[in-house]
């Protein structure tokens, strides 16, 4: 199936593996993946609090290319910008008043018609036993928490996908994979990464509590589907470590890293060496490093 | 504290509702929004305050507080409100209109870190992470804050040296115009 894929700023930077990895599985499972065309930022969490009219223009923006080149789908992977892609489509829907203002300020009248899909979506819809099919090594010895951030699906009248307090999407492809994902209470509270560099102190206790959980749970990894949520719990979890005095040293891996490395994808081709702490010992664990 | 209510006090609610479309009046105290919010432990005044705080009109007290500031736009609250009020509009609604206040507010650097991210947003069309955190780092005075963290995302090639500009950031910076047009009138 053709997708309008709308990477987003972090996918070419802090979230570069997320990107060679999701394009890798993509590849297995013939999702066939088309760049938007000169797309530019979603406006994430800085545009909603400055202009409301700005936060809904920007991903009408990029929606408005995919539309006019055709496509009814496309897909964000970085859940700020997915949130902000189907906020706006909501809202442009229940929104008359909404609508003839962004009309006003865009030549071509966005039309609605292109549906927002997370990577987990279109995962899910193309079937669990499709994802097993494509399985040459089950991840057998593994055991992770599957931490799904904020906005996947959070407003459900926004997100429209899984649970909304207790998502079940990753911890069934993990399953599948071969690998425990093991139940704990911390899939969806916030790591504060909005706050990242203003304040820092409420970043570092949100991280803290969720790799703190993660640990007792018993995990040998975090697994995320959320660029800025991987670039927190792993780029800060040095930081974390000194404050709070203890050693974690739990590995934040993307779905789709460990869906490649099951479909048989070397460790690099899923950009593995991209990690800041290192999956050595859990990929060790499954015989993969 | 104690507030005399009047007439006089509904404004603030009223103005938020034509802003929002959000009826903050709806709100009775349940705290299920606070019990959620996982910056709460930090605001001097906790998301259901605020909105008792809106229901009376204290616009001054409720930018005293920071509130609208450190809230990490989650979307808990909204998610769980049995009433269903959208707490996130109504708090964005408040940080757009408190361009246009001049009260006191606790915490300058967040509405800073957006003006920042937006004026980056228009100049490249993306989000230019290194120029971000350095500019906001010299406007809070700490020039060297999260150094440790620069090394291994820079040695990764997860964090880029040099901005790229997007070929769509001509059309935006456009949009962006029209909007500030819009806006003003």
């Amino acid at each position: 199936m053709r997708y309008a894929y709308f990477p987003g700023c972090s996918l070419s930077s802090s979230g570069i593996e997320f990107n060679l990895s999701f394009q890798c599985v993509s590849r297995a499972l013939g999702i066939d993946l088309v760049e938007v065309r000169d797309w530019v930022c979603c406006g994430a969490s800085s545009a909603h609090a400055t202009s409301h009219l700005l936060s809904i223009a920007l991903p009408v923006l990029n929606l408005s290319h995919a539309e006019n080149d055709g496509f009814d789908r496309l897909i964000a992977p970085c859940l700020a910008c997915m949130s902000r892609f189907k906020a706006a489509n909501v809202e442009l829907e229940h929104d008359p008043e909404l609508r003839e203002k962004i009309h006003e300020v865009f030549d071509y009248k966005y039309q609605g018609k292109v549906k927002v899909y997370h990577p987990l979506e279109v995962f899910l819809e193309m079937g669990l036993e499709r994802i097993r099919e494509k399985i040459r090594k089950k991840l057998k010895g593994l055991k992770v928490v599957c931490y799904y951030g904020c906005v996947l699906t959070r407003p459900p009248k926004v997100a429209q996908f899984d649970n909304v307090e207790n998502p079940q999407s990753m911890d069934s492809i993990i399953r599948t994979l071969g690998a425990e994902a093991i139940d704990w209470s911390y899939k969806t509270e916030c790591c504060g990464v909005s706050m990242t560099l203003t304040r820092s102190d409420i970043v570092l206790k949100l991280s803290n509590d969720i790799l703190r959980e993660a640990k007792e749970a018993g995990a040998d990894a975090i697994v995320v589907c959320c660029p800025l949520c991987q670039a927190n719990l792993d780029g800060r979890q040095r930081q974390i470590e000194e404050i709070y005095k203890t050693r974690y040293e739990l590995p934040i891996l993307y779905i789709t890293q460990l869906m490649g490395l099951a479909f048989g994808a070397y460790p690099k081709e899923v950009g593995i060496q991209k990690l800041i702490t290192s999956p050595r010992e859990a990929l060790g664990l499954i015989g993969l490093m | 504290m104690s507030v005399v209510f009047s007439k006089e006090n509904l404004k603030l609610a009223r103005k938020i509702q034509s802003l929002t479309g959000e009826n903050v009046m709806l709100c009775y105290q349940c705290k299920k929004c606070t019990l959620g919010c996982p910056s709460a432990y930090t605001m001097k005044m906790k998301p259901h305050e605020l909105m008792r705080a809106i229901q009376l009109g204290l616009e001054e007290e409720i930018s005293w507080s920071g509130t609208l500031w450190i809230c990490l736009s989650c979307e808990t609250c909204n998610t769980r409100c049995p009433q269903d009020i959208n707490i996130l509009r109504v708090i964005d609604g408040f940080r757009e209109m408190s361009k246009d206040m001049n009260y006191y507010n606790p915490q300058p650097f967040i509405p800073a870190l957006h003006r920042i991210f937006m004026a980056l947003v228009e100049r490249f069309g993306k989000i230019y992470e290194l120029g971000l955190a350095l500019a906001i780092n010299l406007r809070m005075l700490t020039p060297f804050k999260d150094i440790d963290m620069a090394y291994p995302m820079l040695s990764r090639g997860k964090l880029k040296l040099l901005p790229h500009k997007s070929r769509g950031a001509k059309e935006l910076q456009q949009v962006m115009a029209r909007i500030r047009k819009i806006e003003k009138g």
